[in-house]
């Protein structure tokens, strides 16, 4: 690759000069700690950790594919329904979303713009298990352990306040290009 | 001092904890559109709200009577917050909505055309869910029919799992639809797949001169068990003269593929159909 001779010029006297290369270090250093001492990204919207054990899941194997894809859709899923049931906006449901699970989710977005609540979700992770992926390859059934904490807030009152594993009977089917939340179901925890 | 500040640590512990942890008496399961009742909470007036799958409900109550949950705000599966406040203080409980009996079924099957003869070729999957849309999880009894054109049907009792099951069926020597349902209780749902011939079989073509000109035509196309390819399938004619090879695709009308080609000197003809591969034919040009 050729360089201009004014940038071999300065890269030159850059390398050989002790104090501008030390002026160098020192302000590449103070760069990246200015960096780092920025406020992180919200919570909100970093992906949850999801983890997927399809070991009995049958009767069609999983795909490598399909194995990437499903965790990181469903992570998708929840920062967006987090998103969406934080902020009452609707429209961020679908892209991860579709039948029942973007009705309901529709549906409760609607009410808690007509009562004044919505929902906080921390995700701290989930861990899914594979349960039926059919011999076609269009429909998955995943059971999902979620560890969550959830506020209710009325306006900006706060009126609860949980820490939660839940668990989760979720039906997935695949998209255009993704895997979308069809079914997302609570159940008690051992069951079914 | 420090046992003050441990103290007054201690005493707002208690206090907000039991500002948040209150238990509100709920019953622990309801089925899917049953109305019920939560008992009273406290006194005077007070707000109730209740958050579940599909709902954020919030209403004035008199929290020193029952509060009635309308069966229409159950309706969807899934755990629920119900909370009262009153004043500073809220109580809350949480309860699990579950599926009423089953009254609807999902039934997907793959593909919708089938080649006949084919092991494992067709998959029936049935989904449970009671009226409200919600799938029931506890393991239900469905009965599952093929019907094949000719012939009686077949019939066979499948438990869901999860509120699943499902099925691999042959598909039948014979070409036709064949009708799969799936039925439990009052609801049932068909759906039908149509059996095609499979690849062509036997694959023969003759040759005439018509005009001066080599008209090849093949016999009608079945597949092995006798049905008629279906009328579209690519046939491709290859040619090998003395002006070089020439491939000619043509789709079966009428179950018969045919082509017109001029043919200088000595010709080999070869005649296929997907990976079936028919007779051949020595022709010499002007004969």
């Amino acid at each position: 690759m050729i360089r201009p001779a004014w940038y071999v010029r300065k890269m030159t006297n850059t390398i050989h000069n002790p104090i501008r290369r030390f002026a160098r270090i020192t302000a590449t250093t103070c760069l990246a700690l200015c960096l780092a001492s920025l406020p992180r990204v919200s919570a909100d919207t970093s992906l949850p950790t999801v983890e997927l054990n399809a070991e009995k899941m049958g009767p069609r194997q999983i795909e490598d594919l399909t194995s990437k894809s499903i965790p990181r859709d469903y992570a998708f899923a929840w920062l967006s329904m987090a998103q969406a049931l934080d902020t009452n906006r609707k429209d961020l449901l679908g892209g991860y979303f579709t039948g029942l699970a973007k009705e309901n989710l529709v549906q409760k977005i609607a009410d808690q713009q007509k009562t004044g609540i919505h929902l906080k979700y921390e995700d701290h992770g989930h861990k899914l298990e594979g349960l039926f992926y059919s011999p076609a390859g269009d429909a998955m059934q995943l059971r999902d352990q979620a560890a969550l904490e959830i506020q209710i807030l009325d306006g900006d009152k706060v009126i609860q306040t949980e820490q939660v594993t839940l668990h989760f009977i979720v039906l997935m089917t695949p998209g255009a290009d993704r895997w979308l939340v069809r079914d997302l179901e609570t159940i008690p925890e051992g069951k079914p | 001092m420090r046992a003050l500040i441990s103290v007054s640590l201690l005493l707002s512990f208690v206090l907000t904890t039991a500002l948040w942890s209150a238990e509100l008496k709920v019953p622990p399961q309801v089925t899917a559109g049953n109305a019920f009742s939560i008992s009273g909470a406290g006194s005077g007036q007070g707000t109730f709200y209740l958050i579940g799958p599909a709902e954020s409900i919030k209403r004035q109550v008199d929290l020193a009577n029952d509060i009635q949950i309308q069966s229409e705000e159950v309706e969807h599966v899934g755990r629920y917050t119900a909370i009262t406040c009153g004043g500073d203080q809220c109580s809350s409980g949480h309860f699990y909505v579950h599926a009423a009996a089953p009254d609807r079924l999902g039934l997907i099957v793959h593909p919708s055309r089938v080649p006949v003869s084919n092991p494992n070729a067709i998959s029936a999957v049935v989904f449970v869910f009671d009226d409200f849309h919600n799938l029931v999880l506890v393991p239900q009894s469905v009965k599952l029919t093929v019907t094949p054109t000719a012939g009686s049907s077949i019939s066979e009792s499948r438990n869901t799992q999860n509120g699943v099951t499902w099925v691999r069926l042959n598909s039948a020597p014979k070409g036709g639809p064949a009708k799969i349902e799936a039925a439990i209780g009052k609801a049932s749902e068909i759906r039908v797949v149509q059996q095609v011939a499979s690849d062509a079989c036997n694959l023969q073509m003759k040759s005439s001169w018509m005009s001066g000109k080599l008209v090849i035509e093949t016999n009608p196309v079945r597949d092995c068990t006798g049905n008629f390819v279906p009328d579209g399938t690519i046939v491709s004619f290859t040619k090998t003269d003395a002006d070089g090879k020439t491939t000619v695709d043509v789709p079966l009308k009428k179950g018969i593929a045919k082509v017109e080609m001029p043919v200088s000197g000595q010709a080999h003809i070869t005649v296929a159909s997907g990976v079936v591969t028919g007779n051949e034919l020595n022709v010499s040009g002007g004969r």
